[in-house]
């Protein structure tokens, strides 16, 4: 059985009520029709990370994103996300955002190319309104810039 | 949102429950600690491998709002002892 968050939420939230999850307020659903070998990909995070030349985010409530070098050799990551987890990840931020893997995907021939830019934005906001209408059609038109075949988004 | 401009979306997540209730189009669960969804620190072959089966899943999803379970243990004898020590450090870090 999967380790269960929910409950440690909130339990940590009290005594205020625990956090809210939220669904789109409408679904979209899109096929995948490229193989993956021909397909250009993308990787989202929600950890507020960066590299350290760009500006930090603010906790918590930051609804900037920013576009994240996809090669590995430009500089190192740092990871602004307040979560109390973020100890480990902090010592290598590659477990939760793979660039250096995905690169490597790509030598092994498994996608077809990696988006130039990958794109990090802060997760745990609640203004989740502002989230839908204007933080995620504006990472959704930088995917489209950048001719993402498919998007990945790993929580933090 | 994402989808609805034509991009195809993989959610590679840890959280099991949280995944359940927000419903992403796409979602591939890890059976990791939350914030170690790629392996330990500096464990480049495990980030790789996790992400390699995270990518080949891709196909498999027929229909909207699926969770796949990748078949990634925390531990290499299967042992669990790890939810005790996250229950912990995320009770202590809160």
């Amino acid at each position: 059985m999967a380790f269960e968050y929910l409950p440690i939420m909130a339990q940590n939230s009290a005594p205020k009520p625990p956090r809210v999850l939220v669904k789109p307020s409408k679904f979209a659903w899109c096929a995948v029709t490229k193989p993956l070998f021909q397909s250009r990909v993308a990787l989202l995070t929600s950890a507020a990370l960066r590299v350290e030349s760009q500006p930090p985010f603010v906790p918590r409530e930051d609804l900037s994103y920013r576009r994240v070098p996809s090669d590995p050799a430009i500089g190192p990551i740092v990871i602004d996300h307040h979560s109390g987890i973020g100890a480990v990840p902090k010592q290598d931020p590659e477990i939760v955002f793979p660039r250096t893997a995905l690169a490597g995907l790509l030598s092994r021939g498994l996608i077809g190319s990696v988006s130039p830019q990958h794109f990090s934005f802060m997760g745990g906001v609640r203004q989740h309104a502002k989230v839908e209408k204007e933080l995620a059609p504006a990472l959704g038109h930088e995917l489209l810039d950048a001719q993402v075949d498919l998007a990945l988004l790993v929580p933090y | 949102m994402i989808e609805a401009l034509g991009i195809p979306t993989l959610v590679i997540g840890t959280a099991y429950d949280i995944m359940s209730k927000v419903v992403p189009p796409r979602a591939a669960f890890v059976d990791h600690p939350v914030g170690r969804t790629f392996g330990p620190p500096h464990d480049r072959e495990r980030n790789i491998a996790v992400l390699a089966k995270a990518l080949t899943e891709v196909a498999q999803f027929t229909q909207p709002g699926m969770i796949r379970d990748l078949g990634c243990d925390w531990s290499s004898d299967g042992s669990r002892s790890w939810e005790q020590e996250l229950r912990a450090e995320m009770l202590r870090e809160h």
